[in-house]
């Protein structure tokens, strides 16, 4: 079954090698009065590649979620840039609504992400019928897509939300992101709130819809076995910031930043002959609204030195991997001045 | 672990749990298991399995006008279901305890951290006030809250959400109990706090011999802390075991497709082994094998009688006619 796209303009007008996304310096801070700040997202650079699936993995706080909500552009950031196939958003060489067409999102609340006034044909076809489809034309369409994720539409067309269970109601609101024909779908903890025999089902389908639209996801979640089954690359996040982003099996077997290290050995244990003898941080995160000077982690890192509580580490490319690889740690940056760091001549 | 040792200190027989109301629920239909003093058992299923249902029977937490409970619950020999008032609430915290979820709504938020546990101590010990609050200094100290002193005096809302765990744990282990329960203790935690939560409960088992009952839905939490697993599924244990036989030789087709969507190992590119629809609806009593219309091995026996537990050898059970017949897939 083919599928006509209603988005004249979804053709890759960057080319292959211009990334689909690219996120540039991407600011967000919330005051609270008094002064006091929130600073959830704090000078964040990554890219999406066209076709990829980028995961995002970070612990509550880390600013991961308030990074899904600039980029679909539901909140403006305060500085920095994001590029859509190499065009600003927002700007007249791509405006907000065409953009939007073009990237879409899906929540962990399936329900709360639902009208519950109408039926979920009719929210699926809602999109579409704003950018100026027929009704019929759109309802047809929501049929069809309603099919594809798995929902009879003789069955389930006319129900309500509240008639279907989270993992129907999760697979409505993917089949909504796909009205419109979208390029990029950003998936905020979008099977977190599954029950397990579900999620993988809903995972399948995923990777199906994927595969058949050549759509490119940006995947949010705290569930590190779903972000390593689901995706290309992962970027992990620190209060705000980036710490790592690289190749999945290259960051899950060999994580460099401190920080990833200890995410991925808290990770319960699979086997109960070698349970996990020691958690790997003491604490709980700190908040973001008055993060540590220098590198966020410090205050948590076991090879923490003078110069890791002073110079905030930039984001670089490590010596290997081809520079696929990016790590934000005074241990990877030849002349940091720590004493684990590389000698600057094999840095050259 | 042989039938000859001491009474145990959790027998369920046959429990079953129905809610009235506008539709009946069938939540628990014919549970039976034992815990043996000392010792960790895990209980793993999926939202509606009645895996919480099972644990609030046994501190008979459940709305006593809307909720029939059937069978036998004897915990440290005594008959929870016959027990007044009075002696559930001398039962309630001195010989069962239990954690929840969400220490903030189980925690009192107008009451200090200290004077919470403090009146716990006395409600159960005839002792002085300060004595208490000296107790429950050593109870933070115990759960390994840093500066516990200025804790003491702190409300709910000033602690951190693993600070906030801590504390109510502190709290379950005031007047000593010797059976905790634990219902998703460490679910809406961050990871690197949960494992710092699952080995602090682990060592606080150890050094103090408390039986524990932990419900979980993830797999990976329940082997981190249990000696013994039971899978339950639409108000049944389907399986019971060692963790490592259970997770090294699963039985029932239950388990198995749980363990394949549970992702660990699973790579990239390869399709999951999901378990096709969703769990039933629980308006009737089941009166034939729940998870037949789910599974890829079901036969037309399969949906004519219940299976019963078959013993599969040393507190191994599974309920399953295809272990009977010894078909076991493959």
């Amino acid at each position: 079954m083919t599928l006509t796209l209603y988005v004249e303009d979804a053709q890759d007008r960057g080319g292959a090698g211009t990334p689909l996304l690219q996120a540039k310096a991407l600011t967000k801070h919330f005051p609270l009065g008094g002064g006091a700040v929130v600073r959830a997202v704090d000078g964040v650079d990554f890219s999406v590649l066209k076709g990829e699936t980028l995961g995002v993995v970070g612990e509550s706080g880390c600013g991961k979620s308030t990074t899904a909500r600039v980029v679909m552009q539901l909140i403006p950031q305060d500085k920095g840039e994001l590029l859509f196939d190499g065009e600003a958003v927002g700007t007249r060489a791509l405006s907000l609504k065409d953009y939007r067409r073009q990237a879409q999102m899906v929540f962990q609340d399936s329900y709360a992400s639902l009208n519950p006034r109408l039926t979920i044909e009719d929210s699926v076809a809602f999109g579409p019928t704003v950018h100026g489809v027929p009704k019929a034309a759109a309802i047809e369409r929501a049929r069809e897509l309603l099919a594809k994720v798995g929902l009879d539409p003789a069955r389930f067309a006319a129900r309500y939300p509240h008639e279907l269970s989270g993992g129907q109601r999760q697979r409505v609101n993917i089949a909504r992101a796909l009205a419109l024909g979208p390029r990029l779908v950003i998936l905020d903890e979008a099977v977190s709130a599954l029950d397990k025999s579900v999620e993988a089902q809903v995972l399948n389908l995923l990777a199906d819809l994927r595969e058949e639209f050549g759509l490119t996801y940006v995947f949010i979640s705290h569930d590190l076995n779903v972000v390593r089954f689901i995706s290309d690359r992962v970027m992990v996040m620190y209060l705000g910031e980036v710490v790592e982003i690289g190749p999945v099996e290259d960051l899950y077997d060999d994580p460099r930043h401190p920080y990833t290290r200890a995410l991925l050995s808290a990770m319960p244990s699979m086997d109960p002959d070698n349970r996990t003898m020691e958690a790997p941080l003491a604490g709980d995160p700190p908040n973001p609204i008055n993060p540590p000077e220098g590198c966020r982690f410090h205050p948590r890192c076991p090879h923490a030195q003078t110069v890791c509580a002073k110079v905030k580490p930039a984001l670089v490319a490590t010596s290997d991997a081809e520079g696929a690889r990016r790590v934000a740690c005074h241990m990877e940056i030849a002349g940091s001045g720590h004493s684990r760091a590389p000698a600057l001549e094999s840095a050259a | 672990m042989s039938t000859s040792s001491s009474t145990p200190l959790v027998a369920m027989e046959n429990v079953t749990v129905r809610f009235r109301g506008a539709q009946t629920v069938h939540a628990v239909n014919g549970v039976s298991l034992t815990l043996e003093p000392g010792k960790v058992l895990g209980i793993l299923g999926e939202s509606g399995s009645g895996k919480s249902v099972t644990l609030k029977t046994l501190l008979r937490l459940l709305p006593e006008s809307r909720t029939d409970i059937g069978g036998k619950v004897m915990v440290d020999g005594r008959d929870v279901l016959a027990m007044n008032a009075a002696e559930l609430s001398a039962y309630r915290g001195a010989v069962t305890s239990m954690i929840f979820q969400d220490p903030a709504l189980a925690l009192d938020p107008v009451y200090t951290v200290g004077q919470q546990i403090a009146e716990s101590i006395t409600r159960h010990e005839k002792i002085s006030a300060k004595a208490a609050m000296a107790r429950a200094l050593e109870l933070l100290e115990l759960v390994r809250i840093p500066s516990p002193e200025r804790r003491l005096k702190a409300y709910p809302h000033e602690m951190s959400g693993g600070m906030r765990q801590r504390a109510m744990i502190a709290l379950a282990l005031a007047a000593r109990p010797k059976l905790l329960l634990a219902d998703e203790p460490t679910t809406a935690l961050d990871a690197t706090v949960q494992i710092q939560i699952l080995l602090l409960l682990r060592q606080l088992q150890r050094d103090l011999g408390m039986g524990v009952i932990f419900v979980t839905h993830d797999i990976g939490v329940a082997v981190e802390v249990s000696d013994r697993l039971a899978v339950m599924y639409a108000g049944q244990i389907v399986e019971t075991g060692t963790v490592r036989e259970l997770l090294r030789n699963p039985q029932h087709p239950y388990t198995k497709g749980l363990l394949a969507a549970n992702l660990h190992g699973a790579k990239k590119g390869e399709r999951l082994e999901a378990i096709p629809g969703a769990p039933p609806a629980l308006n009737e009593p089941p009166s034939s094998c729940s998870f037949a219309p789910r599974c890829r091995y079901a036969e037309p026996a399969c949906g004519t009688a219940l299976p019963p537990a078959l013993s599969l050898g040393d507190a191994r059970t599974v309920r399953c006619i295809r272990a009977e017949a010894g078909l076991q897939p493959a």
